[in-house]
């Protein structure tokens, strides 16, 4: 199989943070006409099992590559510098900037619009982490790991925080 | 040359000899099977000249209706007449308790954690109820498809909601199998629907399907590129439809016509009577006049539209997360397209037209689109059209988790995954020499595990007695192009793979399946094993097939010459097998022939990841 293979291999593309997004999009349909498991709905069983494991594995590298948090964690998991899920920057400064982010989210239905509140907390945070990724590709093109690890764990931090907004979101409007 | 020498003693069918399949789409009120003929897909007539069958079963003591007769029933004998039962599929007996008030039937003990309805035929249970409807669907099919000659269908797409979890995908299948029919792909129905305006089309660009049907609701949001449908999020309710529709309205009516609220089960299909009468007319009607006993009064779009309204907030609602969750705005949206009976109200398309900001498609009669594009999925699958036309990328709709310490769920999937996929998780022993462990695994998007839906339990057995923490048991969650998840484990420090038993929550084991499939075949034991010996055969042709077909392809370069022969030499078995009645005999050749082609299987899959990894540069995946 195909287990020996890069994610960024089996697209065909340069180990990048800043990647080519239509390039990904193209290879990966191509990649999907060939080994999707439709395509083997006439072949044997045992070659409908390898279309659906290999189908897996494009689709999960295409999910890594595509996912900015989950890309940059692959790219420095490829680079020899491992992440464990529950370390936290010593950043201060961002260390401060999550706390407020964080009380401001749980204050939000105290607020008199929460539904305002909220959208304009998730427009912040969907700023910050357009720009942390700008920083990840800068300093991890630089080969500067130590600071691209600092990034990601910020921009994982971003990541769980717009998942909050949006649970927060949902309950707002008591939706299942 | 040895390769030749395969290919004939007419056993097995031609290789390009066209397939009968049908798509079928299974619905909450009304059911339909659709196949292509001629190249155009179309819905066969199924009750008299009309293409809908009604999704209702009545139980006699000796006889089972299904279709308008037994919806014509249901008011003198609601027991006995079981209308929308796709709500209960897949459901166990705590969920029907919580609709309970709005059933009318009796509930009989459970069937593996699965309702059983009191009739007057005994308890049946929702799988049970769905296979007569599939058989139904079949046999117009098969009449269809090859008149009354004795060939069966080689297979069926059937289409459920996107929004169906696990429990309610794999009770759909088992009715299938129950009904006797091959599965060739569960579809979400909005997929189908895309695909039969997509091809009609030749649309590019993003997609919304809005389909509110009986009595479920489904958003999609697909990305059409080159014929490969990509499902960028899909959303919706599992339990809120047209049905909804008409119980508002009839509560509205009860009040009106100063009922009280404790009515007894016939009152209550005669009030959701008057009320679907009342919906339907209003989709071309300002207002409709209404009468029940003594009372009478009317009905117009304003006051439709206050009651309805609610219930069609929900649905926008699930629109805005399906597009957050697709990552695009709802300016990016192309087309909207309409799908299921309920999008013929009035209010409902002026709303969707409201929120996307432009005018919805619904050319194709949005009570055919999903058996349509069913259809043609289902022509694709079975090899009768060259399968580059069409590409169907799919997404699990509930994230799939496990139950960690203190009642917490841990994601392993998210929803809105391309499928398939697979993903792996490691665990360890927390107890010395512990030798099993017992696995969770729930689907959905809260913290709690009592929020989300279980889907089973799995025991991991003969884990080798380590101290505390030492083994490493690595469990594999894969879910396939059907949305159906499997489970493996394996104990890596020592390599022995764990005994895994499933325990479906709501569903049935296997050995039930098989034991109700033996259950309704009505006649004697011969009958029985005739069915097996056609089983067995029909599978022995299909396992011939495809290995002579990839024999041909490459089987030249892929093999030695000893291993061909190997090979032919079991294909021969087989072939002689196939023409002997033992359906015992030809399940173990089949085996025999199987084991012996998996290296032939691996090498093959090898070329083709060589060949897709080489050779290509990324401008010629542009094609």
């Amino acid at each position: 199989m195909a287990a020996n293979l890069t994610h960024f291999e089996i697209f065909g593309l340069e180990p990048v943070f800043e990647l080519d997004r239509s390039a990904l999009a193209v290879r990966y349909r191509a990649l999907q006409r060939e080994f999707h498991p439709d395509k083997y709905a006439s072949k044997s069983e045992r070659e409908q099992l390898l279309a659906v494991q290999m189908a897996a594995q494009i689709n999960e590298a295409h999910t890594v590559l595509r996912e900015p948090v989950q890309r940059a964690a692959y790219l420095l998991e490829l680079a020899g510098v491992e992440v464990p899920p529950e370390q936290t920057t010593d950043d201060a400064q961002f260390l401060m900037q999550q706390m407020r982010l964080r009380e401001r989210l749980e204050e939000v239905r105290e607020q008199p619009d929460p539904a305002a509140a909220l959208e304009v907390l998730a427009d912040e945070a969907r700023g910050l982490y357009r720009e942390e990724q700008a920083r990840f590709a800068e300093v991890f093109a630089a080969d500067n790991l130590a600071e691209a690890k600092d990034s990601l764990l910020t921009l994982q931090f971003l990541v769980k925080l717009q998942a909050q907004v949006e649970i927060q979101e949902a309950d707002l409007f008591d939706d299942d | 040359m040895a390769l030749l020498q395969i290919s004939e003693p007419g056993q097995s069918p031609e290789p390009h000899q066209r397939k009968y399949a049908v798509g079928i789409d299974l619905g909450t009120t009304n059911s339909l099977v659709a196949t292509v003929r001629d190249g155009s897909a179309e819905a066969i007539a199924v009750e008299g000249d009309s293409v809908i069958l009604s999704s209702a079963v009545h139980y006699g003591k000796d006889t089972v209706t299904v279709g308008a007769e037994a919806r014509a029933r249901a008011v003198q004998d609601p027991y006995n007449t079981i209308l929308s039962i796709k709500r209960l599929m897949g459901r166990g007996v705590d969920d029907i308790r919580r609709f309970g008030d709005q059933l009318p039937y009796h509930f009989a003990g459970s069937d593996g954690g699965m309702p059983a309805i009191e009739t007057a035929a005994g308890p049946v249970n929702p799988v049970q109820v769905s296979a007569e409807i599939l058989k139904t669907l079949a046999r117009r099919g098969r009449e269809a498809l090859c008149g009354g000659e004795g060939g069966g269908l080689d297979g069926a797409v059937i289409t459920v909601p996107a929004y169906f979890d696990d429990a309610q995908r794999q009770a759909t299948k088992d009715a299938a199998k129950l009904a006797g029919l091959k599965v060739l792909r569960l579809l979400n129905e909005p997929t189908a629907a895309a695909v039969a305006y997509g091809l009609d089309q030749g649309e590019e660009g993003v997609i919304a399907v809005y389909d509110l049907g009986g009595g479920t609701f489904d958003i999609s949001i697909l990305r059409l590129s080159r014929g490969v449908f990509e499902v960028l999020s899909t959303g919706g309710d599992t339990a809120l439809g047209g049905d909804d529709f008409d119980r508002c309205i009839a509560t509205w009516l009860a009040a009106q016509a100063g009922l009280g609220a404790d009515l007894d089960a016939a009152t209550q299909r005669r009030l959701l009577g008057c009320a679907c009468h009342a919906k339907e007319s209003l989709t071309s009607n300002e207002q409709v006049a209404l009468r029940y006993g003594d009372w009478q009064g009317v009905l117009d779009q304003v006051t439709l539209a206050e009651l309805l309204d609610p219930l069609i907030d929900k649905t926008l609602r699930a629109c805005k997360r399906a597009l957050r969750d697709a990552n695009i705005g709802v300016d990016a949206v192309q087309e909207v397209v309409l799908v299921g009976g309920s999008t013929r109200t009035l209010r409902v398309r002026e709303r969707v037209a409201q929120y996307f900001d432009r005018p919805p498609h619904a050319a194709l009669d949005p009570d055919q689109v999903v058996a349509i594009g069913a259809a043609l999925q289902a022509d694709v699958l079975v090899g009768n059209k060259s399968s580059e036309a069409l590409l169907l990328l799919d997404v699990i709709p509930l994230s799939l988790g496990i139950e960690t310490m203190g009642g917490l769920t841990e994601k392993l999937i998210t929803r809105n995954t391309t499928i398939p996929v697979s993903k792996a998780q490691e665990f360890t022993t927390f107890k010395d020499g512990q030798t099993a462990m017992a696995i969770h695994v729930v689907q959905g998007e809260r913290e709690w595990v009592s929020h989300c839906r279980s889907l089973a339990r799995f025991e991991l057995r003969g884990i080798p007695p380590m101290v505390a923490g030492a083994a490493h048991i690595r469990v594999t969650f894969q879910v396939d192009a059907d949305g159906l998840l499997s489970v493996t484990a394996v104990e890596k420090s020592s390599g022995v793979s764990a005994d895994i038993t499933v325990k479906p929550s709501y569903g049935l084991e296997d050995k039930v399946i098989a034991r109700m499939l033996q259950e309704s075949y009505t006649h004697a034991a011969e009958d029985i094993a005739l069915r097996a010996l056609r089983e067995a055969q029909v599978e022995a042709e299909r396992t011939l097939e495809s290995l002579l077909a990839a024999l041909r392809e490459n089987g030249a370069q892929l093999l030695e010459e000893r291993e061909l022969n190997q090979l032919e030499r079991a294909m021969e078995a087989l072939r002689l097998a196939h023409n002997g009645a033992d359906a015992t005999e030809i399940r173990r050749r089949m085996e025999t022939l199987n084991t012996l082609s998996e290296p032939f299987a691996a090498r093959r899959m090898d070329a083709s990841i060589k060949r897709a990894m080489q050779g290509h540069r990324l401008d010629e995946f542009d094609q």
